[in-house]
């Protein structure tokens, strides 16, 4: 069964950057695009759609007025566009699924797809969808001609190199020809959370979390490493790390 | 002096004179006569301040060197005793003391008056002296601190256009290669730097971590352009994320390590960047492989940091750049450890 989307955004090109990236991908079906708020409001409530992409600064009624003014049991899993960077909390309090800061990278525009495809089955039932089941204890990595297996276990931190990725393990670094959203998919969402774009870490590594200005926040490791906590993540991260703090076990 | 004072001015300072006058007017109480000629000579010399305040005034607008003023003020105080004298001699005739005027007195007896006036002009002068030097000097501070505040400001500027520039580029050929996936990666890297710089407030200075998130957004772009051909480490100590750094102080040394040390190496290269604390003073050291150009010079980037460190701590720096025994190149930077918040209220202090 495809998840049925509509995408609303003021700009042609906005729409069409959108459209073009979710006609890679399967499972998703374009049922109707709007350019204003008014038009949103109209059309969400006669289409019912799954999933709605919707910028928040528009003429009429903003994105997130659009979202507010619908019940929660009508609402779609929204994914928020836009390229301001003060509307995380509120959406978030609107149980937003993501939140896209413009221009959209692939990665970041795929990671949020992921999520609409996870969150679909459980979505209308009231309760957040269960993290699912980390599918791999070790990676293979090939150095030369042989081929390593890094267990999953000993790995503090992945960084996205492009089509590579980056392992950090125990002091050394293997480089993995996978990309960064398709390793996330196989890592325990307990224990290791994506922070931004480019990166992966291992909760129970993090020994410092400074926030910054622009809202981001800068992470120290407990070796030293620093590294950037994209705004976007960090609702996600904050709720993670409590539970990590409530839960201490799981992390060992 | 062409600082203009407060009206207020002469009023005060004519205060501390009407009070020795006063004062010294105490003992003629009782005798009638005596009060009288007291009251005419103080209710005299209190409207002569008036013109007299005036004129020294507009001595000073019109810029006139001290000695005229001085010998202008004395005649003129000068003039204002006789005349003072002369209401004196006129009040005794009134009350029947004296039959007529008394033209060869008239010169005596001027002291008390002249002397109140010559009072009142040398402590209006001071006054005024005093207070135009403050503002002068609080006028001199303010030139001072705005030329260094543009002075910065242009090196600061000198950093930006530049790689912009250079990341559009490179994007541009992404896009003519047809590289959309590598292309979009690098417009979200430049966007996240321009998002960052944007969200700066315009300081000269912020924390350590704002620095280091700066330059982590920018080492994204560099990341996307090289690919595995740059190894990187980012390393902070424990205590020294708040401290207070240059705006924007790294990214000029890394663009440079990057761009003349790590780029132009066929093999992969290595980028380690160390901040630690030594004692009262920040230390940041950056190192990268490279080949040692066969000419000299440290290239405009370094230059430019050495600038704004002279201009932001003085002699309390010291930036020290060149070739390490094992063929990498290494900038190290020591600057005076401030937290962020001792110095917002150092700042919030002066």
């Amino acid at each position: 069964m495809s998840i049925r989307v509509v995408i609303v955004d003021d700009e042609p090109l906005a729409r069409l950057a959108v459209k073009v990236r979710l006609a890679r991908r399967d499972g998703f079906t374009l049922v109707g695009k709007f350019g204003d708020g008014d038009s949103a409001s109209e059309g969400i409530a006669a289409l019912k759609p799954d999933l709605a992409f919707i910028d928040v600064e528009m003429p009429g009624k903003t994105g997130l007025a659009v979202l507010a003014a619908l019940a929660p049991a009508h609402r779609p899993m929204a994914i928020l566009l836009t390229a301001h960077d003060c509307f995380a909390v509120q959406a978030f309090q609107l149980a937003a699924l993501d939140y896209l800061l413009k221009p959209v990278d692939d990665e970041r525009l795929d990671e949020a797809l992921d999520r609409a495809c996870q969150a679909f089955p459980y979505r209308g039932q009231g309760r957040p969808f269960p993290l699912p089941a980390p599918k791999a204890r070790t990676f293979s990595v090939r150095v030369g001609s042989r081929t390593v297996l890094v267990p999953v276990a000993d790995v503090e931190r992945i960084e996205a190199d492009g089509d590579y990725a980056t392992l950090h393990a125990q002091g050394k670094t293997w480089l993995v020809r996978e990309r960064l959203h398709n390793l996330a998919t196989q890592l325990d969402p307990r224990r290791f959370h994506r922070v931004h774009r480019s990166s992966i870490v291992r909760l129970d590594l993090i020994a410092e979390l400074r926030p910054l200005t622009n809202r981001d926040a800068l992470l120290r490791l407990r070796d030293g490493s620093v590294l950037r906590a994209s705004r976007t993540y960090m609702p996600a991260l904050a709720e993670a790390l409590q539970h990590l703090n409530r839960n201490p076990q799981e992390a060992t | 002096m062409k600082v203009e004072t407060p009206l207020l001015v002469p009023v005060l300072a004519a205060l501390p004179v009407c009070a020795c006058m006063a004062i010294l007017g105490l003992p003629a109480f009782g005798h009638a006569n005596a009060v009288a000629f007291r009251t005419l000579y103080f209710s005299a010399c209190l409207a002569w301040l008036i013109p007299l305040a005036l004129l020294q005034r507009a001595m000073w607008r019109r810029a006139w060197r001290w000695p005229g003023m001085a010998l202008a003020l004395l005649a003129a105080s000068y003039g204002m005793s006789i005349l003072n004298a002369l209401l004196g001699q006129r009040l005794a005739i009134s009350l029947g003391l004296e039959t007529g005027y008394r033209w060869n007195e008239l010169l005596r007896g001027l002291d008390s008056c002249w002397l109140a006036l010559i009072a009142f002009c040398a402590v209006h002068a001071v006054a005024v002296y005093y207070l135009s030097l403050q503002s002068m000097q609080l006028q001199l501070a303010q030139a001072q601190a705005a030329a260094r505040d543009a002075q910065l400001r242009a090196l600061r500027l000198q950093v930006n256009p530049h790689f912009l520039f250079n990341s559009l580029n490179a994007i541009s050929a992404l896009v003519s290669a047809e590289a959309n996936r590598e292309a979009n990666r690098m417009l979200g890297c430049l966007s996240d730097f321009l998002r960052a710089t944007l969200a700066h407030d315009g300081r000269h200075e912020h924390s350590l971590a704002e620095e280091l998130a700066l330059l982590d957004a920018y080492l994204d772009i560099e990341k996307a352009r090289l690919g595995e051909r740059l190894r990187l480490t980012m390393k902070a100590g424990p205590d020294v994320l708040g401290s207070v750094v240059p705006y924007l102080m790294l990214q000029p040394l890394v663009e440079n390590a990057i761009r003349h040390g790590i780029a132009p190496l066929a093999a992969p290269g290595r980028l380690d960047i160390l901040v630690e604390r030594a004692g009262a003073h920040l230390l940041v050291t950056v190192q990268n492989d490279g080949r040692p150009p066969a000419h000299g010079g440290s290239g405009i980037g370094l230059a430019n940091v050495r600038e704004r460190l002279r201009h932001l701590y003085g002699d309390d720096q010291q930036v020290d750049a060149g070739w390490t025994a094992e063929g990498r190149f290494r900038v190290c930077i020591a600057l005076p450890m401030r937290h962020l918040e001792v110095a917002a209220a150092a700042a919030a202090a002066a």
